[in-house]
Parts: C-alpha cells; sequence; structure tokens
C-alpha cells in the first residue's frame, strides 16, 4: 500500500467531519465532527511518518492529541454553559448575536 | 507499508463509520461509532509500525475524551427519543462477547506464556523499539514543545473549570 491510499482515506474522511461541521445544529455533534477532521490529519502525520522514515510525524500526533484534548474540555465546558443559558443543544437557538 | 487485505476492509469500515457519526440522529450513537472510528484508526496506525501513536489513541482519545463526550451528553440528557428505541443485546450474546474478552485476556496470562512475553519485552527494551524512538525525540528535541503543552492542558483545564462552573449569585447575569 503506497502512502496516497492513506492520503484519499484521510481526505474522505476529512470530508465526513467537514460535512458533519457544517450541516448538523447537534453542538456536541459538531464538536465530534472537528474531532473527526483532526483524526484525518493525524493519520496523514502517520503515513508521511512512515513514507519520508522520520519520527517526527508521530511526535505531530502526539501533540495533535494533546491539543484536542484541551480543545475538547474548553469546548464541552462551552456546550454545558450554552445548555444552561439557552436550555438547548441546538445551535439554530443561539441567537445572542442576532439582536 | 501494510497489506491491501488488511487495509481496505479498515479503510472501507472507517469510512463507513465516519459517515455514521455524522449522521447519527442522536448524540450518543453518534459517540458511540466515533468510539468505533477511533478504535479501527488505533488498527490503522499499528499497521504503519506507529505502536506509541496507536497506543495513546487509544488511551487519550478513546479512554479519555470520548469518555468526557458521554460523561457531558449523559450530563445534559437531551436525547428523550433514544431511550425509547434503544436496541437492548440480549444476555446470551452479552454473555458470550463477556467470555470471550475473558479469554482472550486470560489466554495471554497462561503460566507458560508469561515467560516468553517477558522475553519478548526484554528484547524490547535491548532494541530500539517505536516507543522509545518517539519518546527519545519528545525529550530531546521537542522537549519545549512538551512542556508547552503540559502548561496549555493546565490552562485548559483552569478555562473548562471556569467556563463551565454556575454563575454565582452576585453575577448579573
Amino acid at each position: 500500500m503506497s502512502a496516497e491510499h492513506y492520503y484519499c482515506l484521510a481526505i474522505l474522511m476529512f470530508l465526513c467531519g467537514t460535512a458533519g461541521l457544517l450541516l448538523r445544529k447537534n453542538i456536541i455533534i459538531v464538536l465530534m465532527a472537528i474531532e473527526l477532521m483532526l483524526n484525518s490529519v493525524n493519520l496523514v502525520f502517520v503515513a508521511a511518518a512512515r513514507e519520508f522514515n522520520n519520527l517526527d510525524g508521530q511526535v505531530m500526533v502526539f501533540f495533535v492529541i494533546t491539543i484536542a484534548a484541551c480543545e475538547a474540555a474548553v469546548g464541552l465546558a462551552m456546550v454545558i454553559a450554552l445548555f444552561r443559558k439557552f436550555g438547548t443543544l441546538q445551535s439554530e437557538f443561539y441567537r445572542l448575536l442576532r439582536g | 507499508m501494510t497489506a491491501p487485505l488488511v487495509f481496505y476492509p479498515l479503510a472501507v469500515l472507517i469510512l463507513l463509520v465516519s459517515i455514521m457519526v455524522v449522521s447519527a440522529r442522536s448524540a450518543i450513537v453518534s459517540a458511540l461509532f466515533l468510539v468505533l472510528d477511533l478504535f479501527l484508526l488505533a488498527c490503522v496506525y499499528a499497521s504503519l509500525d506507529a505502536h506509541f501513536v496507536a497506543a495513546i489513541q487509544l488511551l487519550v482519545y478513546a479512554g479519555a475524551i470520548l469518555v468526557l463526550f458521554l460523561f457531558v451528553i449523559m450530563l445534559l440528557n437531551v436525547d428523550p427519543e433514544t431511550s425509547k428505541r434503544r436496541v437492548r443485546l440480549p444476555e446470551t450474546l452479552t454473555l458470550l462477547v463477556a467470555l470471550g474478552v475473558f479469554g482472550l485476556i486470560g489466554s495471554q496470562l497462561l503460566p507458560e506464556q508469561l515467560d516468553s512475553v517477558a522475553q519478548v519485552s526484554a528484547l524490547d527494551t535491548t532494541q530500539t523499539s517505536n516507543t522509545t524512538a518517539v519518546g527519545m525525540l519528545l525529550f530531546t528535541s521537542y522537549l519545549w514543545p512538551f512542556e508547552l503543552a503540559s502548561f496549555l492542558i493546565l490552562l485548559a483545564m483552569v478555562a473548562s473549570v471556569v467556563i463551565a462552573k454556575r454563575p454565582r449569585k452576585s453575577d448579573t447575569r
């Protein structure tokens, strides 16, 4: 299997994540779509590390996972705060900036 | 690189599960599909000889982040329609799965295999395994990013506590 197969898989996964990010209204599912996109980027890093025989890509995956953990923690805290304020998870009801 | 016999089924499964993650109706089904997706990705990483990344994928992503997601979903409890049409596995199937996992773990812990396990781990420490190499890289050329990452985690912890805590009575909200 060449690295291009892995890149194609990662691109398709990223497209799934982008579709979820743009189309879904439930903000928890939107956060999970972001996790999906981060995972596809990780797949590119690991496949490239294998292709070029260089371990820097795997170290980058470590940092991406760290930042994904931070993003999930802060994002879910914001979800809890939003749910407390609006009583729903559907993003079309969040209209603080709409006047 | 991996054999096509391993890659193609994994790739098809990952794509199907990814579509299910973003198209599932309730958040909890989506989260469970995301767990499956992360497991399959860990398999892909292991087939690419990235054993350290596969391990932290399972421990951090599937273990910690997804539990956080599930915890928030259950805390907010906004999916009444999923609890009605919940599909329960038959008890016999559950028992079979549990016994299978038990047997799988137990077969690794049989006394005659303990010696070979010890030999393998002794070999791994002498040779440069993937985990050793990544660890060396992480603590030499990536030392400062590593320290900054720990500071970032501390910052994120404080921030999430501040954002999610109940507003005080004195706050005018």
